[in-house]
C-alpha cells in the first residue's frame, strides 16, 4: 500500500464503501446484468452495424472473452495455469473445417461436434497432465499444444502445413451472434457453478488441494471435469473460428501467442471471477487492436509490459483488486483487526 | 487364546471407531512407526503423545490414507480401509485437522464451512446443487458458536492464526465426522483461547458425538482433556493408560527425559 495521504486521496475519490455497494448490486442482480449485457451486445447489427472491420473486431472481442473465461475455469478458479488451452481451440477448428468441407455436415452440427471432440481430447490428456502441478503442469500443457500443432502439420486430412481454405461460409453477422451467444452462455454457466459444490471444490483445490482431499473430495475428478468444461467452450469457439476466418492452418489454429494473450486477459481482468476475464478480454483486445493499427508489431511489447505490471502491481487483477479494496472496509468495520491483534501478540509459549 | 478373551476382544473391536493393527511405516532405513496397535472407542477423547520425531504425525498420515502403511491394517468402524484412497476414508467419517492450520484462504469463512458441510455422492446433480437453507443455517450457527459470525464474509486468509484454527474446527464440525483426528490443536494458541478450545472440543465430543483422537505437546492440555493416552517413542508404542497412569509411568518419563 502507498502512504497515508495518497491513500486518503484515493479513498475520497473512490470510497471503499461505494465500491462495495457496486459489488453488492452486481451480486444481487447478476442474472439481470447478464441478460441486459447480452441484449445490448445483440443490438449493434440491428441498428445498422454492417459486416466489416468493426463487426470483426467486436466478434473477436466476444471470441477472446470465451477463451479467457474458459482458461480461467482451470487457470483461475482451480489454480492450474494452462499454456495449452489453444490445443482445444485448434482441435475444434479442424473438426469443423473437416466436417464442413470434407464430410458436408451442416455448420451448427459441426460446431457441436467440435466442442465434443475437444472434450474427449481433454478427458484423455487431462488424466495425464492434471497429475502435475504448478510449473510442471504449465510446461506439460505447452507440450500438448506444440504436439497437437505438429500432428495437424503432418496429417493429410488437416491439409498439412498449408492448412484448409473454407469458402462457403455463413455471413459475418452469424458469427457475431454465435460468439456473443456462446460468451453469454458460458458466463451464465460459470456464474451458476460458482455457488455450487462444483465451484466450491474447484476453489478449494486452488487454495489447498491436499486439504480438499483430506475433506473427502476426489480432486482428480473435479479437476478433470473443469478441464473438460473449459475444452467444451474453447473447442466450440475454435469450431466457429475456422469458418469465421475462412482459413485454418497449424499456426492460426494452435496459436501460442494467443494462448499468452488470453492468460493476460484473465489475469488483468481478475482471474477467479466471472466478469474479470471477460472485462480483461474486451479491454486488452481493444487496446491491442488500436496499437496494432497505429504501430504494427508493438502490440506484443505492450502485452508483455501489461502482464508484468499486473503480476507485480496487482496480481488479483482489476476486479480482484477492487473487491479486495471494497472488502477491506468491511473487515475493519467488523472488528477483524482488533481480534487479529490480540490473538497474534499473545501466542502461547508452552511448547 | 481362550474363548472368553477372544469374545472380549471381538466385543471391544466392534465398538472401536478406529483400530490399527500392527501399523508399520518405514522411510528408507528409518522405521518411523513400528508395529503400532491403537484402539479408539466411540465417544472417547484419546490423546497421542511422544517426543519430537516419535512418529505421531506419520501414524496419523497412515490412518488418513495420506501415506500408505508398509505393514498392518487400519479399521474404521470395523471396515478395513487400509487400501482406500484418502478421500474415501474421509467420506467414511474421518475428519482431520492439520498441525499447521489449513483453511481455504481465498474463500470466505462462510464458504469454507459450506464446502465442509457437503454431503452425498459426486453425481452431476450433487455437483450442481447450491447450498440449501439447512446448510446455510448450520454454517451460520457454527460461526456464531465459535464467535466468528461477524467475519463470515471475510476471506479466511485475512484472519489471524487463532481465528483460522477456529474456522478449521468449525469446518470439521460441519462435516460431522464420526472420528476427528486433531494434530496439535493447542499449538500456537493464546491461553484464553485455549480454554475456549477445550470447551469446544468437549462440547463437540458430547453433543455431536464426535470421537476425538489428538496429538498434543501441551501436557496440561492433554492431561486435562483426554480419557486415555497413548505414548509413542521412536515409532513404538511404549505406554497406554489414563492421564494419571501416564503421568506416573517410568518409561514415559524416561522417554521424555531422554533416558533409555
Amino acid at each position: 500500500m502507498s502512504t497515508g495521504s495518497e491513500d486518503g486521496v484515493l479513498r475520497s475519490i473512490l470510497p471503499p464503501g461505494r465500491v462495495n455497494s457496486v459489488f453488492g448490486f452486481c451480486g444481487q442482480h447478476a442474472w439481470t446484468l447478464l441478460f441486459v449485457g447480452g441484449v445490448l451486445g445483440a443490438l449493434p447489427p440491428v441498428f445498422g452495424l454492417e459486416e466489416g472491420y468493426y463487426m470483426t473486431v467486436l466478434s473477436e472481442m466476444f471470441l477472446f472473452g470465451i477463451l479467457a473465461l474458459s482458461w480461467d475455469i482451470v487457470g483461475g478458479q482451480t489454480g492450474y495455469p494452462s499454456f495449452g488451452n489453444m490445443a482445444f481451440f485448434g482441435i475444434g477448428a479442424y473438426t469443423t473445417a473437416i466436417l464442413v468441407k470434407d464430410v458436408g455436415t451442416a455448420f451448427p452440427v459441426a460446431m457441436v461436434g467440435a466442442g465434443l471432440v475437444a472434450v474427449v481430447f481433454a478427458a484423455i490428456i487431462g488424466a495425464a497432465v492434471l497429475r502435475l502441478r504448478g510449473h510442471y503442469f504449465a510446461i506439460a500443457t505447452l507440450g500438448v499444444l506444440l504436439a497437437a500443432q505438429q500432428v495437424s502439420r503432418n496429417l493429410e486430412i488437416t491439409g498439412g502445413a498449408s492448412g484448409k481454405i473454407l469458402l462457403d461460409v455463413p455471413p459475418g453477422t452469424a458469427f457475431y451472434y454465435l460468439f456473443l451467444g456462446l460468451l453469454v452462455a458460458e458466463m451464465a454457466v460459470v456464474y451458476y457453478l460458482s455457488n455450487t459444490r462444483f465451484g466450491f471444490v474447484l476453489n478449494a483445490i486452488r487454495d489447498d488441494e491436499e486439504k480438499a482431499t483430506s475433506m473427502g473430495f476426489n480432486t482428480t475428478y473435479y479437476k478433470t471435469a473443469a478441464w473438460m468444461l473449459a475444452a467444451l467452450f474453447t473447442g466450440a469457439a475454435g469450431g466457429g473460428y475456422s469458418l469465421f476466418n475462412t482459413f485454418i492452418n497449424p499456426q492460426t489454429a494452435y496459436n501460442g501467442a494467443w494462448n499468452v494473450e488470453l492468460i493476460a486477459m484473465a489475469l488483468i481482468g481478475g482471474s477467479g471471477t466471472v466478469f474479470g476475464p471477460v472485462i480483461g478480454a474486451f479491454g486488452l483486445h481493444t487496446i491491442i487492436e488500436i496499437v496494432e493499427t497505429a504501430f504494427v508489431g508493438w502490440q506484443l511489447v505492450l502485452l508483455g509490459a501489461a502482464v508484468i505490471v499486473t503480476v507485480i502491481g496487482f496480481p488479483e487483477g482489476l476486479v480482484g483488486t477492487l473487491r479486495e479494496y471494497a472488502g477491506e472496509m468491511e473487515y475493519y468495520k467488523r472488528g477483524g483487526m482488533a481480534a487479529t491483534s490480540t490473538d497474534d501478540t499473545e501466542v502461547a509459549t508452552d511448547e | 487364546m481362550s474363548k472368553a478373551v477372544d469374545a472380549a476382544a471381538t466385543e471391544s473391536a466392534a465398538d472401536a471407531v478406529l483400530r490399527t493393527d500392527g501399523i508399520t511405516k518405514r522411510f528408507g532405513g528409518l522405521t518411523a512407526v513400528d508395529d503400532v496397535d491403537i484402539e479408539v472407542h466411540t465417544g472417547e477423547i484419546v490423546g497421542l503423545i511422544g517426543p519430537n520425531g516419535a512418529g505421531k504425525s506419520t501414524l496419523f498420515n497412515c490412518i488418513t490414507g495420506t501415506l500408505s502403511a508398509d505393514e498392518g491394517q487400519v479399521y474404521l468402524q470395523g471396515q478395513d480401509v487400509t487400501e482406500w484412497p484418502e478421500y474415501e476414508i474421509a467420506r467414511a467419517g474421518l475428519g482431520r485437522m492439520f498441525q499447521e492450520t489449513r483453511v481455504f484462504g481465498d474463500m470466505t469463512v462462510r464458504k469454507n464451512l459450506l464446502l465442509a458441510g457437503q454431503e452425498g455422492g459426486a453425481g452431476v446433480g450433487d455437483l450442481l446443487r447450491r447450498p440449501d437453507d439447512r446448510l446455510l443455517g448450520a454454517a451460520g450457527e457454527l460461526l456464531e458458536y465459535v464467535d466468528l459470525g461477524e467475519l463470515a464474509d471475510v476471506r479466511a486468509g485475512r484472519l489471524s492464526f487463532g481465528q483460522q484454527k477456529l474456522v478449521e474446527f468449525a469446518m470439521e464440525l460441519m462435516g460431522d465426522p464420526d472420528l476427528l483426528l486433531m494434530d496439535e490443536p493447542a499449538g500456537g494458541i493464546n491461553p484464553s483461547m485455549l480454554e475456549n478450545l477445550i470447551e469446544y472440543i468437549r462440547r463437540a465430543n458430547r453433543n455431536e458425538e464426535a470421537t476425538i483422537f489428538l496429538i498434543e505437546h501441551n501436557m496440561d492440555f492433554v492431561m486435562e482433556i483426554a480419557d486415555r493416552i497413548y505414548v509413542l517413542a521412536h515409532g513404538e508404542r511404549i505406554a497406554e493408560g489414563t492421564p494419571a497412569e501416564i503421568r506416573n509411568n517410568q518409561r514415559v518419563l524416561d522417554a521424555y527425559l531422554g533416558r533409555e
